[in-house]
């Protein structure tokens, strides 16, 4: 299965653009704004983004590509970032990512051909009481086990 | 305010409060290692190098963006601060490829250099090179980031000296790089490949790409750049008589600092062309019988030329014979070529190169203002309340100017770009505003109304200076701004907002060829200074008008007499005071017949009343409109003299060609836009048996009959200096200004004593549409060439670049005509035509095309008739109605 990612909506970024056009400070939020909308930066998009908040377009390429947050390239509809931090790794991350590997038949930082995951590891996601764990979106799972994890992609693959 | 007092390594300094510790410690000869720092660029603090010691508290800090302090007391180099930088260079090699042995950077490396200052040969750290694929895909630069250690030089360069912004940090950690955007290569991005960025590069990451094995240079000396007006300082490397390497001389005196633009750093590879005339030729009878052009000795090429001159006077008189110097020799060479002219064949048939760019419409504001428009430096234009760039895309034609518009526009002072197209420089622009062609007169007449009516103009000042404003205010009270608004194709609001701009401010006017090649250039420039009068933008700093030279010495050669109507120190011929002055000083007649410029001489060639014509550095077969007509006018001559540096058609044509020098091989001096005189020695010497040009001409002023020979170029620079009050501070080596003495030049408190007159409002009708030729084609240059691309044609990385000139036409025009980009098309004029590949552009407007000059040995030329482009009627070289066809 080879499928396209999702049409952007340029008229919706175009809003965006203009919303925060020649504000001061306004590169980081529209580009949040944009990652969110689309889930990811179109890289067409870098030049219009530069003319609007008068910069240099690799100026805005350069902050894009500085912070983790923003992506050039489009992500799956769940991306799933699964906690490689100490307190996770010690009650068995490791394995909890192959798995996740597995399942997915995806590599770390890979999409799946229909734009349904994105796999990804993050250094560490702060709730280390639920370790090991991982987000789907903005949703925390904790206390993974084998079972737990083939449980929850069950559920997100039906959706 | 108060001095900040501390002490560095046990020294007492004071220094100036916002100095950092770098440069207190430099300026005092202490020397602290850096490789980020740059004297031109904004602190960075990136490599840490420079890290020195705070006695009191203990504390490391980089000495390059900490401020000094009242009683500071500083150490640098402590064994403590020796070994944390020690290991920062230890780790800067770690991560560095070991290829110093066949890196081209060589001994100009940094790294490597205070490395070995360290001793650090062994790093004793695990390496971990960061390898990252070469990039050379274009043939100016190559990139090897592996060598990269995150300076940020060339990133601040790019952003802050010539604001191009083709290049940022991508990423972060261990995978930070330099990238263009889309992590494309240079040649597909907005890269202008001025080279700053290898210049200033600490290592092999950046260097320049030359087109076979060159090795190092043995010296590198100081030269002044031959290309366009700006003048920029030349650090010229060479090996075996060979200029092999071309950076910015970093002078504090200089135009351009620490910035070149393509032309001058990379273009420089045609002083070893295989073109390059090494000795005199005359055609002979080879075999066969036919005529073959003939190395001949230097005695028998000028004795020839000396006894077919004096042959072709006394047969038909000295107006028979014309000459045509250059707008890039130097000044001495340009004067000996019209006393020549002038005192030996007794003609003022003479001109030079600069008519091609329409230099000769600057004499306007000289009668005007007695030369009051100079000199001003470039830098002045920081000072500037607003800026109008007229007519000029100085990206292409002069990048170190548009370096200092760009820098200044993004520190706040408000610039009005006025052109048909939208130039590169419109996004650094308050204001664009998209006249069509030729109308520009009419827009600076409605400005000149409008803030008239507002009141918002300096009458102090037309008091003083100007006399005629009531008649002037008068004209303006009439001018209709509803027809200039349809003419200009502008809104009553952008007039509007652009009077809101201009009220009660000095300008800066900046002009270019837009204006000077157009049609009604004469008028135009009129109306610019009726502005400058007007809003008392004379005299000032940082106001008044600039004339961007597209030529090296274009304001030179005219300061020195090289055109028909002015006398060295550009005194009007047709002023008998100025005839007598010059007539004692040389000591002979002054014929008062006016002579015949460029465009005249031609003409005169085709219907035989030339009979001989003398060319040093110029091709009219390539910088004039209708190159088959100057061709055969050229053909028609019955004794043709061609003294150049490169082979070209025009040397076919001659009867006696003399090898010249380019300005690296000889010694000399160049008079920039702003009035600079910038003297240089050679670098090299000339190729073969070339000659430096002013050598050549003053063996051929002997043999013609003058008194001595000078024998020496300061000779001749001595002489300028004694007789042309306006080169007095002309000195063989650093810079010396053009001087203006004229009473109305000076605007002092007590006013002039001779007051400069308003120019008549001219007005212009419409144009009528042309419905054969429903496109306006402007005719332009872009940056890889130099007028019309002689020299810059002979360079091997601009022929490899193979930029092909393609024409702009709107993305609205190329649907209708269903053209897509790299499509052949033939544009046709009622003069001529060319075939060229197509690009979309949205940076012109629908109904104009832009074709690029020259390229395909300046084709472009064909559209255009060979007009008088002197004649105040001309119809201008500019823009022309033009059709459009796919082929």
């Amino acid at each position: 299965m080879n499928m396209k990612p999702p049409e952007i909506d340029w008229d919706r970024i175009h809003e965006i653009i203009e919303k925060h056009k020649g504000v001061k400070w306004g590169l980081i939020p529209l580009l949040q704004e944009v990652q969110e909308h689309t889930g990811y930066i179109p890289p067409e998009s870098i030049e219009l983004i530069a003319e609007a908040m008068n910069l240099y377009p690799s100026e805005v390429q350069g902050v894009i590509t500085f912070y983790a947050g923003f992506a050039l390239k489009p992500k799956g509809k769940y991306v799933l970032r699964v906690c490689r931090g100490t307190a996770c790794h010690v009650k068995g991350g490791r394995s909890v990512l192959r798995l996740m590997q597995k399942e997915l038949n995806l590599k770390e930082g890979e999409t799946s051909s229909d734009y349904q995951f994105t796999l990804e590891t993050v250094a560490c996601l702060g709730a280390c009481f639920l370790a090991p764990t991982m987000m789907i979106n903005r949703d925390y799972f904790g206390k993974l086990s084998p079972t737990k994890v083939s449980s929850v992609l069950g559920e997100y693959q039906k959706k | 305010m108060d001095k900040i007092v501390l002490t560095i390594d046990n020294k007492r300094i004071s220094c100036p409060p916002g100095t950092s510790i770098l440069q207190a410690a430099t300026q005092n000869d202490i020397k602290i290692p850096h490789l980020c720092y740059h004297p031109d660029l904004k602190p960075f603090g990136a490599c840490r190098l420079c890290l020195v010691e705070d006695e009191q508290s203990g504390r490391l800090m980089a000495s390059c963006v900490t401020p000094v302090a009242p009683d500071m007391t500083i150490q640098t180099d402590t064994p403590r601060i020796i070994s944390h930088r020690r290991n920062i260079v230890r780790l800067m090699i770690a991560e560095h490829p070991e290829s110093c042995i066949v890196c081209s950077k060589g001994n100009r490396c940094q790294l490597r250099w205070v490395a070995a200052q360290m001793g650090i040969g062994e790093t004793n750290l695990y390496a971990m090179p960061n390898y990252k694929p070469l990039e050379q895909a274009n043939p100016f630069i190559i990139r090897d980031l592996s060598k990269c250690i995150l300076c940020g030089k060339c990133i601040r360069a790019d952003h802050e000296l010539v604001a191009v912004g083709a290049i940022d940090y991508n990423s972060r950690g261990f995978a930070s790089r330099p990238a263009t955007v889309h992590e494309q290569g240079l040649e597909q991005s907005n890269c202008t490949f001025c080279g700053t960025c290898v210049s200033l590069c600490p290592t092999g990451a950046l260097s320049a790409k030359n087109s076979r094995y060159v090795g190092s240079p043995a010296e590198e000396s100081f030269s002044i750049c031959g290309f366009c007006g700006v003048g920029c300082s030349l650090a010229m490397g060479q090996s075996a008589n060979k200029v092999i390497d071309v950076n910015p001389a970093h002078l504090t005196e200089s135009v351009n600092k620490a910035t070149l633009c393509v032309r001058g750093h990379f273009a420089h590879d045609f002083l070893n062309s295989r073109r390059r005339i090494i000795a005199p030729m005359m055609p002979k009878k080879g075999e066969g019988e036919t005529l073959q052009m003939t190395p001949v000795a230097w005695d028998e090429a000028l004795d020839q030329v000396a006894e077919r001159l004096r042959h072709i006077r006394d047969e038909s008189g000295p107006q028979s014979i014309a000459f045509v110097g250059s707008s890039k020799c130097s000044n001495e060479e340009n004067y000996l070529f019209q006393k020549i002219a002038r005192v030996l064949i007794g003609t003022n048939n003479v001109d030079n190169g600069g008519y091609v760019s329409g230099q000769f419409l600057s004499t306007i504001l000289d009668q005007k203002t007695g030369g009051g428009c100079r000199p001003s430096p470039v830098s002045d234009l920081e000072k500037a309340d607003v800026i109008v760039v007229l007519g000029a895309d100085p990206n292409h034609s002069l990048p170190v100017v548009s370096y200092y518009l760009k820098r200044i526009a993004k520190n706040g002072v408000p610039l009005i770009v006025v052109d048909p197209r939208k130039t590169e420089l419109v996004s650094f622009a308050s204001l664009w505003l998209p006249v069509k062609p030729q109308t520009d007169l009419e827009l600076i007449n409605a400005l000149a109304a409008l803030l008239h009516e507002t009141n918002a103009y300096d009458s102090e000042f037309i008091d003083h200076y100007a006399e005629g404003f009531s008649l002037f205010t008068y004209a303006l009270s009439s001018l209709d701004v509803d027809k200039v608004c349809r003419m200009t194709g502008l809104e009553m609001k952008d007039l509007n907002a652009t009077t809101a701009l201009l009220e009660e401010k000095r300008l800066a006017f900046v002009i270019g060829h837009g204006i000077l090649q157009q049609r009604y250039g004469t008028h135009t420039l009129g109306a610019i200074l009726n502005l400058s009068l007007m809003t008392g933008s004379l005299g000032a700093e940082g106001a008044g008008i600039y004339i961007l030279a597209r030529e090296n010495n274009q304001s030179g050669a005219m300061d020195m007499g090289t055109v028909p109507n002015l006398l060295p120190g550009r005194m009007p011929l047709a002023e008998d005071s100025a005839r007598k002055t010059w007539e004692k000083n040389w000591g002979v007649k002054i014929s008062p017949d006016p002579g015949l410029n460029l465009g005249r001489v031609i003409k005169a060639a085709e219907s035989g009343q030339i009979k001989a014509l003398y060319i040093m550095g110029e091709n009219p077969l390539r910088s004039l409109p209708q190159p088959q007509r100057v061709k055969a006018a050229l053909a028609n001559l019955d004794f043709f003299v061609v003294q150049d540096i490169l082979d070209s058609e025009i040397v076919k044509l001659a009867d006696v060609v003399l090898p010249g020098a380019a300005a690296s091989e000889k010694s000399g001096s160049f008079t920039n836009l702003e009035g600079r005189i910038q003297g240089f020695s050679p670098v090299v010497s000339p190729p073969g048996k070339a000659k430096p040009d002013w050598e050549i001409l003053d063996l051929l002023a002997k043999r013609l009959g003058a008194a001595e020979a000078y024998g020496t170029v300061e000779k001749i620079r001595e002489e300028i200096r004694h007789l042309v009050p306006a080169y007095a501070d002309m000195n063989g080596r650093g810079p010396g200004w053009v001087k203006t003495s004229s009473p109305m030049a000076v605007f002092g408190a007590a006013g002039a004593r001779e007051k400069i007159s308003f120019s008549p409002v001219v007005s212009t009708a419409d144009e009528p549409a042309d419905s054969d030729y429903p496109f306006t084609a402007i005719l332009g240059s872009l940056r890889y060439h130099l007028g019309s691309g002689t020299r810059t044609s002979a360079s091997d990385r601009i022929r490899e670049f193979d930029y092909g000139g393609e024409v702009d036409i709107s993305v609205a025009d190329a649907d209708k005509l269903k053209l897509k980009d790299g499509d052949a098309v033939r544009i046709e004029t009622r003069w001529g035509e060319i075939k060229r590949k197509i690009g979309r552009s949205n940076r012109i407007e629908p109904g104009q095309l832009f074709v690029p000059l020259a390229v395909n040995a300046n084709d472009a030329m064909n559209l255009i008739d060979l007009n008088d482009l002197a004649d105040p009627n001309t119809t201008g070289w500019k823009t022309c109605a033009a059709k459009i066809t796919k082929v």
